[in-house]
């Protein structure tokens, strides 16, 4: 039996973790896949670390929080501080290299630790918005869970709205999607 | 009440599988079972299955009542079925606690109300997020014996089928009815299958009104004289007898369990709701290396599947028990194994509002194997 692939995702409200983490699952479900999908939620309504705990495997998943993921992407300083507890010797941890003042925090027991220039080149080569998209990528460049065809699928239906109004979006939301991919091509991630 | 006006169909033509949240299941499962109508209250983690409700509304010709509180979201549910309507509400923690007074109502009365509890942390506010507190309160809550039915589901497709379950159990046996899942299966998406009843072949039990039927008292029909006071004891002993010895007549019909690898095992670990999720994939891949490990999940833990258990350990070694909560499966266990091998030794994971994993389980298990105690 094959083991999921355990993906923690982590920012601040508003850096559109969760929109990820539900496209994500919405390809894999599209591959034939089983997923399973589960934000963190708590008494908070905003203001916290908001964390989506993303499961993508052949058969049904188990439980639907786990302890050690594959893959923990952190997209600000405390999401680097909270998602600690989630790194273990199997995880590939990824964080925006724009982040100030986490190096003493990095996680010291990781398979490897990964800085990516994400916010950098969402901002100077695309545009803010789409930064997500391009974690995104980086996510399937590293894990390879879902296909780049069903990745753009399940974009396009979850936000084929806003390309119905803005046609270009489409075209930046794909090329976002590519550079994250081309991000982590070229940094030894197997 | 005025006549409801339920648009004929099912909501959910044929099967299809999808993937939605926990309370978006119960919603469908909801109307596609008939339910007229919802009363409730807002509690995380609960409130989408309102949401949902709410939206669907006006589509499918429901009905949706909130009230002021817990308290009147079990009483006017209540006082939906008493006028002959598949009624439910749903709620989670404290809400759970308010409501145990209408249920107790319910109880006394056999009014065959449908209650959806999403458990959260508990004592008191807690967490809105998650636990298997609510067992205890779920099947024993009112000041009463508990004739309730309480099936506890470990997956979407449960809360599917059971929440569907809930309203022909119900209507069919006259107790009070709960469908008890938690806050992971509330908020997570997964895929299951939905599907309309008749098409898998399920009919829906008839409902009737208690009271304002037709007809006239004494000529056509007796009184619907439904009581939850008495003025004499020997009355309410009577009574009682009567419900209590009706419960354990049609246990045997309700009782429902799982089990895998049992007869062989020298651990079976016994766990419900989600965590059996964890229990059975760390049981099933230990077993998958030739170790000697089962598990039993109780489905309905009220009435609990007794026998089923004892049979299950009956050859075993140890029992493992496991569950989000400080012991509250575990005084079921230990209760329903008197008068089977109930000098076992009992080990256990109890992790109060928190998940288990897996891992957790399989560590415990190869802990137990090499003789180092859990």
């Amino acid at each position: 039996m094959s083991k999921p692939v355990k993906i923690a995702l982590a920012g601040e409200g508003g850096q559109g973790v969760q929109s990820v983490a539900q496209i994500l699952m919405d390809a894999a479900a599209l591959e034939g896949k089983e997923a399973l999908y589960i934000p963190n939620f708590g008494i908070e309504q905003r203001g916290g670390v908001s964390i989506a705990f993303v499961q993508i495997g052949d058969e049904k998943i188990g439980a639907p929080k786990f302890k050690i993921g594959d893959i923990v992407i952190a997209l600000s300083d405390r999401a680097v501080r909270r998602t600690q507890m989630y790194v273990g010797p199997q995880t590939l941890f990824v964080y925006d290299s724009g982040i100030q003042g986490v190096e003493g925090d990095l996680p010291k027991n990781a398979k490897q630790v990964l800085a990516i220039p994400a916010l950098e080149i969402a901002t100077k080569k695309l545009k803010p918005r789409v930064f997500n998209i391009l974690i995104m990528g980086a996510v399937i460049g590293a894990t390879h869970v879902v296909t780049l065809d069903k990745a753009k699928e399940s974009i396009e239906k979850r936000l084929g709205y806003k390309f119905e109004k803005n046609p270009e979006l489409r075209e930046l939301d794909f090329k976002a999607l590519q550079e994250g991919i081309n991000l982590v091509a070229g940094m030894g991630v197997s | 009440m005025s006549e409801t006006s339920v648009k004929p169909g099912c909501p959910v033509a044929g099967e299809r599988k999808v993937f939605m949240t926990g309370n978006e299941a119960v919603c469908w499962a909801a109307l596609a079972a008939g339910a007229e109508i919802m009363y409730g209250y807002p509690i995380t983690p609960q409130n989408e299955i309102m949401h949902y409700w709410t939206r669907n509304v006006p589509k499918f010709g429901r009905r949706f009542l909130q009230t002021e509180d817990e308290l009147s979201a079990g009483f006017t549910t209540i006082g939906g079925v008493l006028a002959g309507r598949r009624a439910f509400t749903a709620t989670a923690g404290p809400g759970n606690v308010l409501m145990q007074e209408p249920l107790s109502m319910a109880e006394a009365m056999r009014i065959p109300v449908v209650v959806v509890i999403q458990q959260r942390g508990g004592p008191s506010t807690a967490t809105v997020i998650y636990s298997q507190q609510e067992v205890t309160l779920t099947c024993f809550g009112g000041n009463g014996e508990g004739l309730r039915i309480v099936y506890s589901t470990s997956s979407l497709q449960d809360l599917y089928d059971y929440t569907i379950k809930a309203f022909n159990t119900a209507w069919k046996y006259r107790f009070p009815t709960f469908v008890l899942g938690d806050g992971y299966q509330a908020k997570m998406r997964e895929s299951l299958n939905i599907y309309d009843p008749a098409a898998r072949g399920i009919d829906m039990v008839p409902t009737e009104p208690f009271v304002g039927k037709p007809g006239k008292i004494g000529e056509g029909r007796e009184a619907a004289h439904l009581r939850n006071a008495y003025s004499v004891e020997e009355e309410l002993e009577v009574a009682m007898a009567r419900d209590t010895s009706e419960y354990e007549r049609v246990t045997p019909e309700i009782i429902e369990y799982d089990s895998y690898n049992t007869e062989g095992a020298d651990i079976v670990v016994i766990a419900h709701g989600i965590v059996f999720r964890s229990a059975a994939m760390a049981v099933r891949e230990l077993a998958g290396q030739g170790k000697k490990v089962g598990y039993f999940r109780p489905i309905t833990l009220r009435p609990f599947p007794r026998e089923q258990l004892q049979q299950a350990v009956a050859r075993a070694k140890m029992l493992l028990v496991a569950e989000s909560a400080y012991g509250q499966l575990l005084k079921l266990v230990k209760e329903n194994l008197y008068g089977g091998p109930c000098n076992l030794p009992i080990k256990t994971i109890l992790r109060p509002g928190v998940g288990i994993t897996p891992e957790e389980v399989t560590e415990a298990c190869n802990a137990l194997l090499d003789g180092k105690g859990a």
